[in-house]
């Protein structure tokens, strides 16, 4: 008997020690997320929280802040130019999606390959990426400049003058200038991203292959392509949301124009909210009413990828 | 037998609740959150010590050499106030600044107002400057200028450089075409066609990026005969609309000139640096440009070329027509009302208006003076014909505050630039767009 009670006692002990360990523990817990978290509240939770009201209010920067309701999402329904700049977003997200997702991978299979001279032709395409978008876009526009520009210069000095043209100028040319400075920057970023993923595919995948009798483009197409599958999700979903919010690049280049022949939504909801470029009174709540649609679109994005991956992981499992 | 890693918790153990957490995460927050808003706060009190300061915010490039120079003079004179110069490279990057510093209630005591004056003096932000200076303060200012940054009885900002264009021409280029100044803007079209075939010159550089808004105007008050119709458009009163036959007149005037090849190919995608160059590299024979060329000029030109160019007025409709084009003063300066050392701020407003150090600034930065005794001394030969226009009353409005104004107009022109769609439609696109923009 005397010994069941002090076994009881000892457990009874232990059960209580080890409850206040974990209570410990995860008081531990708390404290070491409690920075991020709270940074989390002051400079995300509660700026997002702030904006969707705005959104919903209209407000100048200046003055009481108005609450009307749905209006701005309806003004937005009935604005010309809001509806160019969500094509012209849609178009650039789409085609630098493409295009920034299919080169990158086919360089990378190249240099895969084993070229001569790879690792200076990997440094040279990485180096714009590391030169920030504000300075690209000067510098490109620099060489677009349809006078003085060497661009045009180069076109006239092996005598294809006549394609010299005002390439940010001219409303057709001016989005197709701005995607090839946006792969120009970041091809040599997704090359090296998918380069590193070549490295973690298992050499027998290949040799299996090539002993059923698949040939180089047949390697690429079911053994490399599906083995990236997870890494393309990553880059395809880099590349949506850099393009649905793009900004830096476009506002340096064009500004927008001309005539909002580049008009995303970035550069569009600075302006409106700013007023910065043509100088109109600002429109805070209305520019946060576009800031939103934007934030939709990304986490479509966002989602997006996440079933992707999920996919790929289900697919591979 | 499934092993757990982790040891489950009974239920019943005391431990911080999750809601207890979050709330304690926010007060975290708004600590995080509380020496920016502190610093926010502080910025508009007085540092160094017993030291009064007075915040000074322009993008006025072109006396940048001369504001330290006048700040160094005004703390020297009044020893307890400390002016704090912050200057700008340009309007793209003010304007985001200042209306952030605005809508954080912290405004600099002085700033230049931009186009934002009126909406900012009704909101309480500005200072009545009518009342703090006084009647016979501002009576040496032009009209145009005081007119501009008034209403209601109230006036919220003060003329700094005052503008008007002109058509800035190369003698040199002239006489190798055999062409004459133009009187009329038919005269442009002839002679830029004579220029282009008897020497192979851009006739005209003109910058369209971003859109050139000041071109447009003069065309409109040039149809209307009238210097008020640019305002009442602007603020929709006495039944003004965009969408009117003066308007459209002025469009198409604009659209043949266009046509007509008289400016440099892509104007859309040229910028004033780019235009200013080809101007005074001798790749083009005139330029249309705002007063402020004389200082770009002396600064970035050739010696040579700015002893060698000439200006003209800006070209008539018609034979014996006024010259109609702008007179107002889009460099301003206003002065905060929510700050407690304003009266510091019209300290050096008084300072730097004085009629002989504000003469003097003015003529060594090559500027447009905005007061009368300024204009009446100014020495550069070329502004002082520039000035003796808007003196003698052809002078119009070129600044539009109202709400859209600007955004509409610019899409405007930059879509007859791009020869996308006729006057007519231009005209009912402005009107539609101020009125989308006044509902925001």
């Amino acid at each position: 008997m005397g010994t069941i009670a002090v076994a009881t006692v000892s457990t009874r002990r232990r059960r209580s020690s080890s409850r206040t360990d974990a209570a410990i523990e995860r008081r531990w817990g708390y404290a070491f997320i409690l920075p991020t978290v709270a940074f989390f509240i002051a400079f995300v939770a509660y700026p997002f929280i702030r904006a969707a009201y705005l959104s919903l209010s209209r407000w100048a920067g200046y003055g009481t802040v108005e609450f009307v309701g749905f209006h701005n999402f309806v003004a937005l329904t009935q604005d010309p130019i809001f509806w160019q700049a969500l094509r012209t977003t849609i178009l650039y997200t789409a085609i630098t999606t493409v295009v920034q997702t299919a080169l990158p991978l086919l360089l990378a299979v190249l240099l895969n390959a084993g070229w001569r001279g790879g690792v200076l032709f990997r440094t040279v395409v990485f180096l714009p990426a590391v030169v920030s978008f504000v300075v690209s876009g000067i510098l490109w526009q620099m060489i677009y400049e349809p006078n003085f520009g060497l661009l045009n210069r180069a076109l006239r000095a092996v005598g294809l003058g006549g394609l010299a043209q005002g390439w940010l100028a001219n409303g057709t040319t001016a989005l197709p200038a701005i995607m090839f400075v946006s792969l120009w920057m970041s091809l040599g970023l997704f090359m090296l991203i998918y380069f590193a993923g070549m490295q973690g595919i298992n050499p027998n995948l290949y040799e299996a292959a090539r002993l059923d009798g698949a040939n180089s483009w047949q390697q690429l197409r079911y053994v490399t392509v599906p083995m990236l599958r997870p890494i393309t999700a990553v880059v395809v979903t880099l590349n949506m949301i850099s393009g649905l919010k793009v900004f830096d690049i476009v506002y340096t280049m064009t500004g927008g124009g001309p005539n909002h022949a580049t008009e995303v939504l970035g550069t569009y909801l600075y302006s409106i909210a700013f007023g910065s470029r043509t100088a109109s009174i600002p429109a805070i709540g209305y520019g946060t009413a576009v800031s939103m649609v934007v934030f939709v679109l990304a986490m479509g994005a966002v989602l997006f990828q996440n079933w992707w991956t999920r996919k790929a992981r289900d697919e591979r499992d | 037998m499934k092993m757990n890693a982790v040891p489950r918790i009974p239920e019943q153990t005391p431990s911080l609740s999750r809601r207890t957490f979050l709330g304690f995460s926010a007060a975290s927050a708004a600590l995080v959150a509380f020496p920016a808003l502190l610093s926010a706060c502080s910025s508009d009190s007085s540092s160094g010590g017993k030291k009064t300061t007075v915040r000074f915010w322009t993008w006025y490039t072109q006396q940048k050499d001369e504001f330290p120079k006048l700040i160094a003079a005004f703390e020297k004179a009044n020893p307890t106030i400390h002016i704090e110069n912050r200057l700008f490279g340009g309007p793209n990057d003010y304007l985001p600044a200042m209306q952030a510093a605005v809508s954080a209630g912290d405004p600099p005591e002085i700033f230049a107002p931009h186009v934002y004056a009126l909406e900012y003096g009704k909101a309480g932000v500005l200072a009545d400057l009518k009342q703090e200076l006084g009647e016979s303060f501002l009576s040496d200012f032009f009209d145009s200028a005081n007119q501009e940054y008034t209403t209601g009885g109230k006036q919220y900002g003060l003329g700094w450089m005052a503008q008007t264009f002109g058509l800035y021409y190369n003698p040199d280029i002239f006489a190798r075409a055999g062409v004459q100044v133009p009187e009329t803007w038919d005269d442009l079209i002839t002679i830029s066609q004579t220029i282009k075939q008897k020497t192979g010159l851009i006739p005209c550089a003109f910058a369209n990026n971003p859109a050139n808004t000041d071109f447009l105007f003069p065309f409109i008050t040039q149809a209307a005969d009238d210097p008020t119709l640019l305002l009442k458009l602007d603020a929709q009163t006495d039944g003004a609309s965009w969408n009117s036959p003066y308007v459209v007149q002025g469009l198409q005037k604009m659209d043949t000139i266009i046509k007509a090849g008289v400016f440099n190919p892509n104007s859309s995608g040229v910028q004033t640096p780019q235009a200013e160059a080809s101007f005074y590299n001798g790749q083009a024979a005139m330029m249309f440009q705002g007063s402020w060329g004389p200082q770009d000029f002396a600064q970035n030109a050739p010696a040579s070329f700015v002893k060698l160019y000439k200006v003209a007025k800006t070209p008539a409709l018609a034979k014996g027509g006024k010259h109609w084009c702008a007179n107002q003063a889009g460099a301003g300066l206003s002065v905060s009302a929510l700050s407690k050392n304003k009266a510091a701020a019209i300290e050096f407003i008084k300072f730097l208006y004085d009629p002989t150090r504000y003469t003097s600034t003015m003529n060594t930065t090559n500027s447009m003076p905005a007061t009368k005794s300024a204009a009446a001394q100014v020495q550069d030969p070329i502004l002082k014909d520039m000035t003796s226009w808007l003196i003698n009353g052809e002078g119009s409005p070129h600044i539009m505050f109202g709400k859209g104004t600007n955004d509409a107009v610019s899409s405007a022109v930059d879509a007859i630039f791009a020869g996308t769609v006729t006057p007519q439609q231009a005209a009912a696109n402005i009107q539609d767009s101020v009125k989308r923009a006044q509902g925001r």
